[in-house]
């Protein structure tokens, strides 16, 4: 995906010698790149410490049987077969994949037309707006519930209230599937749109300008400069977005608790994997049965991630 | 016709910020109502005059200075830490070859994927194994470096940081660190900007991990202190959407600070230099 | 460069810090109890005197909130790090099967207290091995809220005596129900929603889902189970339900707004529903229940078997928990008394602007003296989120009443088998 033009690396690549092992060869690599290697280490030195035993215990404790304070006992394959065989797991599966649609794709997409506007060098008071489209992300978010449940209120609520001012009929909305889902994905775009734009101009500002001068010279509109300018520098980033809010949405977990509950409310319409893992584990008491679920939906998120990766990038050993 | 673009431009500008600060707007509101008026049907979308009582209900209610200068304390600490090495390992994955690259980049965009309530109780453990419960080292060293971040430095600098620089650089003798900090570090400055502002909100607003590794009120950070607002059979909520609204501001400060660095400077001539 | 030279010079100073944040120390003279509670599920004043009343001690007293269940469960999985004193909701009973975790307060000397404590109340705290892991903080005997107004208006008895007399039982509530919405047209509901209706009755028996030798009785006759499916279930074909779910801002709005006319719920609702429907002040009343008196909530005290001064820590609670102060608890915050002693206290007289000057004290402490004892079981939560979920589906999908019973019984079935 790199522009070879901007973007070849520094490191020379010299030919190695044929006939050295290739052990040899290898440490030898190491070894001339012991600097690069010293400055990731923190993230998987950290990781090592801090991630593995985690995720050891919870592959350990997926295969147990255990209410999160007795004995742990051998559960051999039932929690995933529990897991596979309850409609109620596959409910959930349904709802994220759902209100990740819902959310993720106009969040993306309003996010990415505001960050250009705001790039856009006529726009006036533009850290009045950044702050004012980054506020909803700023807000912790058990207090926005209280204000997202009076807004779709059944009965009361501020949306069913300017429905009526247009002489139509109240909707029940939490009383509904589609209503709950609803809900929950303008919550998600409500706060998550203007952090993305945020992240777009932070990616607009590492456009270099020469490029939209050179195209302006050779006559093309904003548009065609958008397309053809914006939108292949952008591409890094618009991945980042992509890939973040793949395993956020897939990981929505408060947005649903806080506005429906645990059940994930009426019909059960909001519940999605991570709070049905949550209620497992912690309402429910099934601590094996909950890092089961867990390990479900890992492999659930890295086969969503790749589809989604190779849909913006090609090819995703490519990068 | 180009001043009527802008009017357009601008009036659908407000109007995506209407909707965006409409329920801070609102908090705002039921933050100066009492906890009856904000059930209360039509909606009351007007000011009141409890402001100062559901102020003053929450000063007296928990420490809120005190719990305001541990969250400024955590939030800074892992914010300085994260952009630190953050940035290192996200500039050396995009602009540096090595073997394992690849495996090593896929594993640590692995980790990001398991949801965080799996690892509630192993975590715990290991703090306890440390003995860290109760201490910030808890809250900061786990999260000093973080996948998110480098992920994301690492997608920014291979756009923004022009290999000709850092051959320029490498032939004027500059070493490894010297190319990162002194010719990556201020093109990565809006790259920066952001991921300190998330961060620093992160931490800020974070609120089950240092509820269950805090246990003394002396060291509860906001969202803790906050949260023990909440009553077993009711909640005052006027008091706890006042307590939110206190607690925002400081990050609101932060932001309009931060948001400044955001426009690059740099990026126009970069590649000219 | 700006950034950088902020970065260098905040990582100094973050090194310098880090290093000097050491843990506590503690003084090794006076014993030092830590207590997790909510807010408002202790008195705070009546916490800080316990420290004038023992000297010697020092209350440590952490208030927890939202997720007090988690952290619990988070140090109890661990094993290490919990207080000394911990409060418990009423899912007291999930931590019967670890009953090891915490000391029985029989050994501690509670025998002494039992006497002065509601029975029934007392013996949720108790294993049906028979250790004692908890004592009792507050109950929630059960009631009958409903707007006199509203009832008188549609011929319906309106004093609390007349509508305990004429409104007995569960089918003499529905007939009301009918009556009530008739003269209102629909515009008023009779109740606010059937998972309600199904908890209350269970509430009001003393066989539920499961024996005290943990086996499920639920198909049997003297569990009440199938009853208050079958009473929830009329109840909504009866459209008697206004269909709000119990404290969410929609039913605090359909309370201030006057669309409906009752409810049964326990003690606490009287917050709950003074917040929600200030509008409404003076037009309440309470009455004793139809389908009799019963319990829905309160909490426990326990000590963890990790604390150093368990006789210390009991001896705590019993003055916390003595009947003079469960009164003053009464009093301040509402938290209605465990002892029977309390019952009586002249506070429990004293009459009540929002419910049209009644004393709701009497008919609340009528109710508490009338309480049968149950046995809850450690999966009862489980048990009715599977049949509340199944009930919901009913009211709101229109799912057929048959086929969702025998929905809920096979997957509770697969439930007690995990």
């Amino acid at each position: 995906m790199d522009n070879p033009l901007l973007n070849h690396t520094p490191v020379e690549h010299k030919p190695v010698p044929k006939k050295s092992k290739s052990q040899d060869r290898l440490s030898a690599q190491i070894w001339k790149h012991r600097k690069e290697y010293l400055a990731i280490s923190p993230f998987y030195i950290l990781f090592a410490i801090f991630g593995l035993f985690p995720i050891a215990f919870s592959m350990f404790l997926s295969f147990q049987k255990w209410d999160g304070i007795g004995e742990m006992t051998f559960n051999g394959l039932n929690n995933y077969q529990f897991m596979l065989t309850d409609p109620e797991f596959w409910r959930a599966v349904g709802n994220t994949l759902l209100i990740w649609i819902y959310s993720t794709i106009p969040m993306l997409f309003i996010a990415l037309v505001v960050a250009f506007l705001l790039n856009a060098s006529f726009v006036r008071f533009r850290t009045f707006f950044r702050i004012g489209y980054f506020l909803p992300n700023v807000t912790s978010l058990v207090a926005v519930a209280i204000v997202f449940g009076t807004v779709f209120s059944n009965n009361y609520g501020l949306l069913n209230y300017i429905l009526s001012l247009f002489g139509l009929n109240s909707v029940e909305w939490l009383n509904k599937t589609w209503g709950i889902q609803l809900a929950i994905s303008v919550m998600v775009i409500w706060r998550w749109a203007g952090y993305n734009a945020i992240i777009y101009l932070a990616g607009l500002q590492s456009i270099p300008t020469v490029l939209y001068e050179a195209a302006k010279i050779d006559g093309a509109s904003g548009i065609q400069s958008f397309f053809k300018i914006t939108i292949p520098n952008l591409r890094p980033i618009i991945l980042f977005t992509v890939i973040t809010s793949t395993i956020g949405g897939m990981q929505i977990f408060t947005e649903p608790q806080v506005l429906v509950g645990n059940d994930g409310g009426v019909s059960g319409g909001g519940l999605t994997i991570v709070l049905y893992l949550y209620r497992e584990a912690f309402v429910n008491n099934y601590f094996g049965y909950g890092a089961a679920v867990g390990w479900g939906m890992f492999v659930l998120i890295a086969l969503f991630s790749i589809v989604n990766w190779k849909m913006v990038q090609g090819n995703p050993s490519n990068d | 016709m180009f001043k009527w673009k802008s009017i357009l431009l601008h009036l659908g500008l407000i109007a995506g910020l209407l909707l965006s600060i409409f329920p801070f707007y609102w908090l705002l509101v039921m933050a100066t109502r009492t906890t009856s008026d904000i059930y209360s049907f039509p909606p009351k979308l007007w000011f009141g005059p409890h402001l100062l009582d559901n102020v003053s209900r929450v000063l007296s209610s928990i420490d809120f200075f005190g719990a305001f200068w541990n969250t400024l304390f955590v939030a800074a600490a892992c914010t300085l830490l994260v952009l630190f090495f953050d940035s290192l390992a996200g500039f050396t994955f995009a602009k540096f070859q090595f073997p394992g690259k690849k495996w090593l980049f896929v594993l640590l965009l692995a980790t990001m994927m398991a949801p965080a309530q799996l690892s509630l109780v192993p975590s715990f453990v290991i703090m306890a194994e440390f003995g860290w419960v109760g201490s910030y080292k808890a809250l900061i060293i786990p999260g000093m470096v973080n996948a998110f971040g480098i992920f994301w430095i690492r997608q920014y600098a291979q756009e923004s940081v022009p290999s000709e620089l850092l051959d320029a650089g490498k032939i004027d003798g500059c070493g490894f660190f010297r190319l990162y900090w002194n010719i990556s570090l201020p093109i990565l400055r809006p790259a920066l900007s952001f991921l300190a502002a998330f961060t620093f909100i992160g931490v800020w607003n974070d609120y089950l991990w240092p509820l269950i590794i805090l246990n003394d009120e002396s060291k509860f950070t906001l969202q803790v202190a906050l949260s023990s607002l909440n009553g077993i059979y009711t909640t005052d909520y006027s008091m706890v959407i006042a307590g939110t609204l206190l607690a925002v501001i400081p990050l609101i400060v932060m932001f309009l600070f931060i948001s400044k660095q955001f426009i690059s400077d740099i990026a126009a001539g970069a590649i000219k230099s | 460069m700006n950034t950088r030279r902020m970065v260098s010079l905040g990582l100094l100073i973050l090194i310098l810090l880090i290093s000097g944040c050491a843990g506590t120390t503690s003084s090794e003279k006076t014993k030092t109890l830590t207590l997790w509670y909510w807010n408002r599920s202790l008195d705070d004043e009546l916490i800080k005197s316990v420290e004038q009343k023992f000297p010697g001690i020092r209350i440590n007293a952490q208030k927890i909130g939202g997720d007090f269940k988690s952290k619990l469960k988070t140090t109890l999985a661990a094993g290490s790090g919990g207080p000394d004193i911990v409060a418990f909701n009423d899912w007291v009973a999930e931590l019967f099967t670890s009953s090891d975790r915490f000391y029985d307060l029989y050994e501690l000397g509670a025998k002494e207290i039992e006497p002065d404590f509601l029975d029934w109340k007392w013996k949720l705290g108790v294993t049906p091995e028979g250790s004692m892991i908890a004592l009792p903080i507050d109950t929630g005997p059960t009631a009958l809220y409903y707007r006199a107004d509203l009832f008188e208006e549609a011929g319906l008895p309106s004093e609390p005596d007349d509508v305990y007399a004429q409104i007995n039982t569960w089918d003499q509530y529905f007939e009301a129900g009918l009556k009530l919405q008739e003269h209102f047209d629909n515009k008023v509901k009779m109740l606010d929603n059937i998972t309600n209706i199904y908890t209350q009755i269970n509430a009001q028996s003393d066989h539920i889902y499961f024996a005290e030798d943990g086996s499920f009785i639920g198909e049997s006759p003297e569990s009440s189970m199938k009853t208050a499916w079958d009473t929830a279930v009329t109840a909504s074909q009866m459209k008697l339900s206004a269909n709000t779910t119990t404290s969410s801002s929609e039913w605090n709005a359909a309370m201030n707004n006057g669309r409906i006319a009752s409810f049964v719920g326990a003690v606490w609702m009287k917050e709950i529903l003074m917040q929600a429907a200030p509008d409404t002040s003076g037009k309440w009343k309470v009455a004793r229940a139809p389908g009799g008196d019963g319990n829905n909530g309160g909490s426990f005290l326990a000590i963890m078997k990790t604390s150093k001064y368990p006789q210390e820590a009991f001896d705590v609670m019993k003055y916390i928990q003595n009947p003079e102060n469960q009164v003053q608890s009464f009093k301040k915050i509402n938290l209605f008394p465990s002892a029977t002693e309390a019952l009586d206290a002249p506070v429990m007289k004293e009459t009540e602007e929002f419910f049209g000057n009644q004393a709701t004290g009497e008919v609340f402490s009528e109710s508490a003296r009338n309480v049968k004892p149950a046995y809850f079981g450690g999966k009862y939560a489980n048990l009715n989120g599977i049949v509340n979920r199944e009930l919901s589906s009913v009211a709101l999908e229109g799912k057929n009443p048959d086929k969702a019973w025998k929905d809920a019984l096979a997957r509770v079935k697969k439930e007690l088998l995990r």
